[in-house]
């Protein structure tokens, strides 16, 4: 309970600090993932007891918010924590001259404390809600710089596809509470049948949003607007991983049908994003490119029925991709700019930055001993075994060998030929790369341990695999380092530039209709406005007619209240009624004798005296309520 | 002590003192108003300690009224009504708060918000037929007056318009009121409650005739349309007031009298009105979406977000389990709080907005968020609370409605898909107004002063609550649905 605490409330409060003190951001930042981090680490010793770390917290009736630390979700919070603070570490360095660090500080933190809330959900509301409001936090991320162009457009897009994507889970959440009966996650993956496999493919769908799977990878390309630190927390280890954790926690509850279609959306974004990524000119958006297809990959993987080897990818992944993302922040610091042309060179500049980014970048190839070699292995051991694998083992094969191309691009890049100037230190932003660089080298180690954890084997692949995973990630990165992308990709090139033509497509399939459909209902507006305005122009008539030329407003509202007055006294059917009526008229002879003093005072539409009609309203409700007094 | 007495009868009594006092400058009157608006509040908040029982009414109050025709006056609330009756309080409190800058005929004008808060206070409490009914009229004559004192450019114009649509509007409730004391022999409510008088096709005929005065105050399509023009003249407290309290008129009823009096006729008609709720949703979402005026964009989700009240009434009213009954009703009171409260300081933002440029046009801005950061914060964090992100207001609510409805009738999650539409609406709005390069047009707009913000953030505050911890406020409405309906 109280490291759940910790790992929640420590990211929350000092989000909150920040933006009530508004000062000291650096170190309220770094306070508040360090406790998260260190709450992090408490749940996972917890985990590995029997009693786990939970809490059950009231919300609405019959459906409370629980938080849960069992061997996944504490693994999920202490990566979520692990990256985090080594891209906080580095953003103090990033964002020391940035005049608003205020709220680029408190909003991480608040990402942070959201993400953490998403791993640790033990229920759908709790994690739909943690769903969305990463989305909202990364909204206000992406938007940071928002006086700069485009970059509002930026965020709008990547919150619209996103919040699109969600309604699967809405619909999914839905569905599987109402089944169950219960909102808990793990009571609800006993559901099977029908609502098994429906749930499965909405889930699907929200996943595909989140971690930019084809067709919704575009928002993630564009998201590159935001500030570096953001892309390597965001867009490579936590928000973009939801998707991924979602069907990772849903695995139990998958029936075929939903595994194929997750198996054939990841292999077709495997090879997909990775044919974008070869062909990006800057080294940011490469970098997004790559991570819709490394997410790809692990869809394989939860498809083909492992998503052990999918969760030690999203492991391996987080720490490479951050590290990377936090390389080419500094390249992006030296040279104003991530063109791949105006990086040129950047990493001849700053040979020990540029060391790290090759050896995560070896890692994400899939080089043995570094980390994503193993859990690559176990992605295309898994694609092997299971019953798709004609056409599973080669989509996994081709995103691998993408991997090492586009990586090898980006290398090649970083070491052309250029001199530039000799360059100052960025010692703190080389230490929260370095921290991640290690992991992404070293993380590979710690996989026994997790799968012992988890209580989950993975399967012993047959010895082709590594043999086949090697060439691939090798064969790569030599083509990527030799082959210019031009002539790797031939006529795909310009098709893959432009994201497959798909961008246009959703744009076309969603927002244009979206938008037909509005302008439509705003014609049929115009047109019921204008047919009431006929009927209340009649209306205006008979009021006029009826005061033969008095005030029009008070006659309207005097009209109202005789009505009612004869309405009452007709229900009524008694004499005594008479005495309501004449009250009433009376009533409404003083204020038309009013209205008329009014007139005269000042022959205007509306009286300065409205106050006196107001009174005879009022005395209305009095003469009412005062009946018993005279009846 | 008749706390419900007097917190209805409070404000009025307070503006006919205004009328009778000699000085009659704006400040005496805007003090008269936040003091009566302050001291009612405070009474509401007292009438909530007290609380409300399961099954039935509580605190009710009851004099002899006119006894010939079986009139009472009786007032009274359940877990339906006590939160209205706060929301009620809470935001004419603040439009005093904002009006205390209006200098035009401001005695006038603090008399008729006295008067409509006495009217609508009376109109959630009240337990008589007649009595109701007497409330629910009289406080259109108040808007009326309202919009066509102190709106803007074309206010008589839709003043009359609002008049006359809702007036019409409601005389279909007045008949079925007469047909349900005829049927009854009394103008009880809880009567009507407790034995359905009409049955058969008087139920039937009945509940056409609620129905098609609730629907022109909800406002459901297709007789929502005085809704965006009223809107847009009204002055921006008038907004308020109509979107946050007067809109709930309409779904109050449609719950009170349609959906408890009407009970088997509700039911039969549920997939009927299930339609209509859902085709609201859509095309209020839609038509919002059309808008570049701010105010009408605004008053245009207010349709979309009625529809979800209506949704989850009808779906109450089909759903077979109490359990789901009591979960979509609910969400559906919840909706019409959260609808106050996010809706209420939007429009006092817009007005805020529209009080420094003049214009409401979202192209003629741009930027802004760096030049108001308070205006343009609180702006987008009503309008995420209005699109339904969790942690806001809406979220609890509308998860409700729509787990209820996936549940009950599957075809009418199709309105979900509003929800993303809201969510574009938005988001364009805010990047127009407050994000990319700063216009300069505005580069002397003042941000929010102190008393702007005394305004605008209680009702962040509580849009923050509602959507964290709603417990405090869904207890009480659970403690009166979770017997509902069976």
């Amino acid at each position: 309970m109280i490291w759940l605490a910790l790992a929640l409330l420590a990211p929350l409060s000092a989000g909150l600090a920040i933006f009530a003190f508004r000062r000291a951001p650096e170190a309220l930042a770094l306070a508040g993932a360090g406790l998260a981090l260190v709450g992090a680490l408490g749940l996972i010793a917890g985990a590995a007891r029997a009693n786990l770390p939970a809490a059950v917290l009231p919300f609405l009736p019959d459906l409370a918010i629980r938080l849960v630390a069992d061997p996944l979700t504490a693994t999920l919070a202490l990566l979520v924590a692990v990256v985090a603070a080594m891209v906080m570490i580095f953003a103090t360095g990033y964002m020391a001259r940035d005049p608003e660090r205020v709220r680029f500080f408190g909003t991480m933190l608040i990402f942070l404390a959201a993400m953490e809330l998403l791993v640790l959900a033990g229920d759908w509301i709790t994690l739909l809600a943690a769903w969305e409001l990463i989305g909202f936090a990364s909204y206000l991320l992406i938007g940071f710089w928002h006086r700069r162009d485009g970059v509002a457009g930026a965020a709008t897009r990547a919150f619209l596809y996103t919040r699109s994507a969600d309604l699967g889970l809405y619909v999914a959440a839905f569905l599987l509470i109402g089944v169950a009966g219960t909102s808990e996650i793990a009571a609800t993956l006993a559901t099977t049948g029908a609502p098994a496999l429906i749930a499965g493919l909405l889930l699907l769908v929200a996943a595909m949003g989140k971690s930019a799977q084809v067709p919704m990878q575009d928002w993630l390309m564009r998201a590159m607007a935001g500030p570096t630190p953001v892309s390597a927390l965001l867009h490579s280890a936590t928000l973009v991983a939801a998707g991924a954790i979602l069907l990772i926690r849903a695995a139990p509850m998958l029936p075929g049908g939903a595994l194929l279609a997750i198996a054939a959306v990841g292999g077709v974004t495997t090879v997909v994003a990775g044919l974008m990524a070869l062909a990006e000119r800057d080294l940011k958006r490469l970098l997004a490119a790559s991570t819709a297809s490394q997410y790809g990959l692990m869809l394989v993987a939860i498809g083909a029925g492992a998503p052990v080897a999918a969760l030690l990818h999203l492991i391996a992944h987080s720490a490479t991709k951050s590290a990377l993302f936090l390389g080419a922040g500094i390249f992006q610091h030296d040279r104003d700019s991530t063109d791949l042309e105006a990086l040129a060179g950047a990493g001849r500049a700053r040979p020990a930055i540029l060391a790290g980014f090759a050896v995560a970048a070896l890692a994400l190839a899939g080089i043995p001993p570094l980390a994503a070699y193993f859990s690559k292995d176990a992605i295309l051991a898994a694609a092997l075994q299971s019953p798709l694998a004609p056409w599973l083992l080669p989509a996994a094969l081709v995103g691998s060998l993408l991997t090492g191309a586009y990586m090898g691009r980006a290398l090649k890049a970083l070491w052309a030929e250029a001199v530039g100037p000799t360059l100052g230190a960025v010692p703190v932003m080389a230490a929260g790369m370095g921290a991640l660089v290690v992991l992404a080298a070293t993380l590979g180690l710690s996989f026994g341990a997790l799968e012992g954890l988890l209580g989950a084997e993975l399967p012993k692949p047959p010895l082709a695999v590594p043999v086949m995973g090697l060439a691939v990630g090798l064969g790569g990165l030599a083509l990527g380092w030799k082959v210019a992308p031009t002539r790797l990709l031939g006529p795909l090139l310009t098709p893959a530039r432009n994201g497959f033509a798909l961008r246009g497509g959703i744009d076309a399939l969603i927002a244009r209709p979206a938008l037909a459909l509005a302008t439509l209902c705003e014609r049929l507006e115009a047109r019921m406005l204008a047919a009431l305005r006929r009927l209340g122009l009649s209306g205006l008539d008979l009021g006029h007619w009826l005061n033969r030329g008095d005030d029009r407003t008070i006659g309207a509202a005097i009209f109202g209240i005789a009505a009612l007055g004869l309405a009452l006294g007709a229900g009524a059917r008694r004499t005594d009624a008479e005495i309501i009526d004449r009250a009433i008229f009376g009533l409404v002879d003083r204020s038309v004798a009013l209205g008329a003093r009014a007139r005269r005072l000042q022959s205007g539409f509306i009286h300065r005296e409205l106050a006196l009609t107001v009174a005879g309203i009022a005395l209305v409700i009095g003469i009412l309520l005062a009946a018993p007094l005279y009846l | 002590m008749p706390l419900l007495t007097i917190a209805t009868f409070l404000p009025i009594l307070a503006g006919l003192a205004l009328i009778a006092v000699p000085d009659r400058s704006a400040r005496v009157a805007h003090g008269v108003s936040i003091a009566a608006t302050a001291a009612t509040f405070a009474v509401t908040l007292a009438i909530w300690t007290r609380g409300v029982t399961a099954g039935g009414f509580a605190q009710v109050e009851e004099i002899a009224w006119i006894p010939a025709i079986g009139a009472v006056y009786r007032m009274g609330l359940d877990g339906l009504s006590m939160p209205l009756v706060l929301l009620t309080s809470l935001l004419f409190l603040l439009c005093a708060i904002y009006s205390a800058r209006i200098g035009e005929r401001a005695a006038s004008y603090v008399v008729l918000m006295l008067m409509l808060e006495t009217t609508s206070l009376g109109t959630f409490m009240a337990l008589d037929g007649l009595l109701f009914y007497v409330f629910f009229e009289v406080s259109l004559v108040g808007m009326y007056f309202m919009i066509a004192g102190w709106g803007y450019e074309d206010r008589q114009r839709a003043a009359l318009m609002f008049f006359l649509y809702t007036f019409l509007g409601s005389l279909p409730l007045l008949l079925a009121i007469i047909g349900l004391y005829l049927g009854s022999g009394s103008f009880d409510m809880r009567a009507w409650i407790g034995a359905p008088p009409l049955t058969g096709l008087a139920g039937m005929l009945a509940l056409i005739a609620m129905l098609f005065t609730f629907a022109v105050k909800i406002p459901a399509f297709p007789v929502h349309t005085w809704l965006p023009t009223a809107h847009v003249q009204a002055p921006t407290a008038g907004s308020v007031i109509l979107a946050g309290v007067m809109l709930k008129f309409g779904t109050y009823g449609l719950v009170r009298f349609a959906f408890q009096m009407t009970p088997d006729a509700f039911a039969q008609a549920g997939q009927v009105i299930l339609a209509f709720g859902v085709v609201s949703a859509l095309y209020g979402a839609f038509a919002a979406l059309a808008q570049t005026d701010l105010k009408k964009m605004i008053a245009y989700t207010s349709v979309n977000h009625m529809g979800y009240v209506v949704i989850g009434v009808a779906v109450a009213a089909l759903a077979a389990e109490p359990r789901i009954r009591a979960i979509a009703l609910d969400g559906a009171t919840l909706q019409m709080v959260s609808h106050g409260l996010v809706t209420g300081a939007l429009f006092f933002l817009v007005g805020m907005l529209q009080d420094r440029a003049h214009s409401r046009d979202m192209a003629g801005f741009g930027g802004l968020l760096g030049r108001v950061p308070w205006l343009g914060w609180a702006f987008i964090l009503s309008a995420f609370g209005s699109l339904g992100l969790p942690g806001l207001a809406h979220f609890p609510a509308e998860f409700q409605i729509f787990l209820a409805t996936l549940d009950t009738a599957p075809w009418a999650i199709v309105a979900i898909l509003a929800i993303v539409v809201t969510a574009a609406l938005y988001l364009r709005a805010i990047a127009a107004v407050f994000l990319g390069p700063e216009n300069e047009k505005w580069s002397a707009m003042p941000d929010l002063d102190r008393r702007e913000m005394t305004v605008i953030v209680p009702l962040l505050i509580l849009t923050v609550l509602i959507g964290v911890a709603p417990g405090w406020l869904i207890d009480i409405i659970h403690t009166t649905m979770a017997g509902l309906g069976n």
